[in-house]
């Protein structure tokens, strides 16, 4: 997988408007994550023809940034900013990485700490923390509602080709406490397929069948909340959405809404 | 030689690095039979005068022989019990006061194969109990004490049971078979379809493959062997607080609920977390472990529970550091600390510390009295041991649940990073993780050559992820295992190998370690993980470990 996307890398020029223009510069492209250490937390970097882009860094569970992980390769989808480089990297921001499922046990660069590179934020150390966590945790939409609730539909944003995961809990509970909130209420899932438009003009579309599997297993994993089966209907399209390589993660969703 | 390492390792006689791989040979031990008599008189001796120098510190219960509870006894628990162990003697603090035994179910036989709750939760084992004094039992019963009853405490029941052979797992290991419903089973009895298919790649004890009892019976059953756990400093074991959410943070699937209440539970009781609360959990273990025929009363269940929720142990005196629960000594140590411990807590963090130990070890002065330098400079190397496990870093690399959990692969962090909750070291909720003691190629193997002599003693499974899924995220789609863990419960592919994580009290009084007894010693335990993480640990950093690991 790598090394074809690797080749196809080669063949065809990126894309993306070039850095200075009116509209913001994108790169999106699969690679191998690298970890530059530093002497406190990691840096995350990739690397993508011949350029070196900073991801983010090692903290806590409280951050937005999920470092991904060695023995995988990438989908990086990112801004170019015009921050100084961090850890000898261009700096992507906004960035969605998500690491391919598949192993690749030829991502496994890790750089060792050198003075030249630190981190300008680091609020966790790369130890015991402080006491408190790296970042306020994200605030609810929902908690401080008063009924009558409404009908509310909440986005669930997935890695490749992956379903639900740890980081989706805090999500599904808020879906799931809202939808406690409303006497009989009813879940309507809709999955979808995403699809990435890379920067070498080629797209990367999740595997056919996946929007099926993450509409039942959240239909599962709500009754397995304690939700009634017969409360939740669940589609999905398996036609892949289409990509033009403009905030492309969002197409590897399900939406739950949730109706009186 | 099992039995001559047994007095070796009971009198601390250094650390064994025989690897004794084969089941028991009778005959083998009826050569060996005069020359272990002449070693046993030796280390006996050695015994006694270890015994001796602990009696004048330690108010240890008697003889050996009354150190062992057994089913109807009879006898009041005291509200406060020492025993002594190679490093020095555990505390079990009975915060109800002392218990009248009799009549009372933890320690009675109340089912059909002679067996109480306290046959595999001694008080001198730190409510636990360990392959040492499984060994004992076994020399002081001739093998008819209920703790080798069929059912789980041999290899597998259809074994000859006189036969200490039949028994390696418990005798060597100090492991309880744990046999489990294949497809697993949800509460309601459904069928869970699974992520992943499983083969039998070789079993010593033969049960997965055993007609009867295997995993192409009539009522297919996967049999995998773990260390019976800790039942004491409960109240942080089942606290429901940090991290506590209907849907579980390290996978997002729904959290398990008290089926009496609804509330949502901690999922941090036994190895796969298949039980919810104290009650479930006393009531399967009485018909499994203990073959109570029907149910348990409802009053049972209260006296059992009540019982293990009032009970704290932890080593109180050290071999070297002495008394661990002096005046301005860790506010950590000793069982009165974790019964006045705030539960719920994570302690990864320099405002509550996993294991406060304040800073009156940190460094100690030297009086010229060799005894009380001595004593000082073990009680340092403790506190160095300390901050080796709460900031030493290393990159934490390819275990389930913690690098994929938000912290990317590897992360730089530390042992207290999985070992986080105050007071115990375990996680503060849903526990298990994937650290490789049982996955290959972690877990510990026999090698196999033609000059090994050496056979494997525990199962061996192949797991394939189905194609419909996506691998296991970091050991790909086949997967080779000791024991599927969390997985037999969830049939999910990436709780393969992930076992709840234990206490980090009593360690003492209950060797071996990790759920399938693969370290003997702390030593074993600390030098897996440095393997394990390419830690690259200096000598004296595991030295200091393991003795900070031996005042817990």
């Amino acid at each position: 997988m790598r090394n074809r996307l690797i080749a196809l890398a080669a063949l065809v020029a990126v894309s993306a408007p070039q850095l200075g223009g009116q509209s913001p510069r994108r790169v999106n492209f699969v690679s191998c994550p690298i970890v530059q250490d530093t002497a406190t937390v990691p840096c995350w970097l990739s690397e993508y023809e011949g350029e070196q882009y900073y991801l983010g860094i090692q903290t806590d569970i409280s951050a937005e940034f999920d470092p991904p992980y060695l023995g995988h390769q990438a989908l990086v989808e990112g801004i170019v900013s015009d921050e100084p480089r961090i850890c000898g990297g261009v700096v992507l921001k906004p960035v969605t990485v998500s690491p391919l499922p598949e192993l690749d046990q030829s991502c496994s660069v890790i750089r060792p700490a050198v003075p030249q590179f630190t981190v300008p934020f680091a609020p966790r150390p790369p130890g015991p923390s402080g006491g408190r966590l790296a970042f306020d945790p994200p605030s609810s939409s929902t908690a401080d509602l008063k009924p009558p609730y409404g009908a509310r539909s909440f986005d669930v944003f997935y890695d490749v080709d992956m379903l639900v995961m740890g980081r989706h809990a805090g999500q599904l509970t808020e879906i799931f406490n809202y939808a406690q909130k409303i006497p009989g209420a009813r879940l309507k899932v809709a999955a979808g397929r995403g699809a990435t438009k890379l920067s070498n003009g080629r797209v990367l579309a999740e595997r056919p069948g996946i929007a099926k599997a993450r509409a039942e297993e959240i239909a599962e994993l709500f009754v397995g909340a304690g939700v009634s089966r017969s409360a939740i209907q669940s589609i999905w399209r398996d036609d892949p959405e289409p990509a033009d390589g403009v905030d492309d993660w969002r197409s590897r969703r399900v939406t739950v809404r949730v109706e009186p | 030689m099992a039995w001559v390492r047994l007095y070796r390792n009971y009198i601390g006689g250094g650390h064994s690095t025989v690897v004794r791989s084969r089941p028991y040979n009778p005959r083998a031990m009826s050569r060996c039979r005069s020359a272990v008599f002449v070693m046993l008189a030796l280390v006996g001796t050695c015994l006694l005068l270890t015994t001796l120098a602990l009696s004048s510190q330690v108010a240890a219960q008697g003889q050996a022989s009354s150190r062992w509870w057994s089913p109807g006894d009879g006898r009041t628990l005291a509200a406060s019990l020492d025993y002594a162990n190679p490093d020095g003697a555990l505390g079990i603090l009975n915060t109800a006061g002392p218990i009248e035994t009799k009549g009372h179910p933890f320690f009675e036989p109340i089912g059909t194969n002679g067996r109480a709750c306290v046959t595999c939760h001694q008080p001198s084992d730190a409510m636990s109990v360990s392959a040492a004094s499984a060994r004992e039992r076994w020399r002081e019963t001739g093998g008819k004490d209920p703790l080798f009853a069929a059912i789980d405490g041999k290899n597998c029941p259809n074994l000859p049971q006189d036969d200490p052979a039949s028994h390696s797992l418990l005798l060597e290991r100090g492991l309880i078979r744990v046999f489990l419903p294949w497809p697993p089973q949800k509460a309601d009895g459904t069928r869970i379809d699974p992520e992943f298919t499983i083969e039998v790649v070789r079993d010593s004890t033969r049960c997965n493959t055993d007609a009867q009892y295997g995993l192409t019976s009539r009522n297919p059953t996967i049999s995998v062997y773990r260390r019976p756990r800790m039942a004491a400093n409960l109240k942080y074991v089942t606290a429901a607080a940090f991290g506590v959410s209907p849907f579980i943070v390290k996978n997002g699937q729904p959290a398990a609920r008290d089926p009496e209440t609804g509330a949502l539970v901690s999922m941090n009781m036994m190895a796969d977390a298949r039980e919810p609360t104290l009650r479930t959990q006393a009531v399967s273990a009485a018909a499994t472990h203990l073959q109570v025929a029907g149910q348990l009363h409802a009053s049972q269940i209260d006296r059992i529970v009540a019982f293990e929720s009032q009970v704290y142990a932890a080593q109180r005196m050290h071999r070297g550091a002495g008394s661990l629960v002096e005046p301005g000594g860790p506010p950590a140590l000793g069982p009165a600390a974790l019964a006045s411990g705030s539960t719920g807590t994570l302690g990864n963090n320099t405002t509550r510390f996993v294991f406060p130990m304040g800073d009156g070890w940190k460094a100690l002065p030297r009086t010229g009295d060799a005894a009380t330098d001595a004593r000082n400079a073990l009680r340092e190397s403790v506190a160095r041991g300390h901050d080796v496990f709460f900031f030493r870093t290393f990159w934490i690399r390819d275990a389930m649940h913690i690098n994929s959990v938000g912290l990317g692969n590897p992360a730089k962090r530390t042992c207290s990073t999985c070992h986080g909750m105050h007071m115990t070291g375990m996680d503060t909720v849903y526990g298990w993780m994937d650290t490789g003691t049982t996955n290959l190629p972690w877990a510990r193997e026999s090698p196999v050559s033609p000059w090994a002599t050496q056979v494997a003693e525990l199962p061996l499974f192949k797991l394939t992820c189905k194609a419909t899924v996506a691998p296991h995220t970091f050991l790909g789609r086949v997967i080779y295992t000791q024991d599927p863990g969390r997985a037999l419960i969830s049939g999910k592919c990436n709780d393969i190998g992930a076992i709840v994580m234990q206490q980090f009290r009593g360690l003492a009084a209950r060797a071996p370690y990790f759920s399938n007894g693969s370290a003997a010693t702390l030593r074993e335990l600390v030098d897996f993980y440095d393997r394990r993480y390419n830690i690259q640990y200096t000598e004296r950093e595991k030295e200091d470990l393991v003795n900070f690991l031996s005042t817990l």
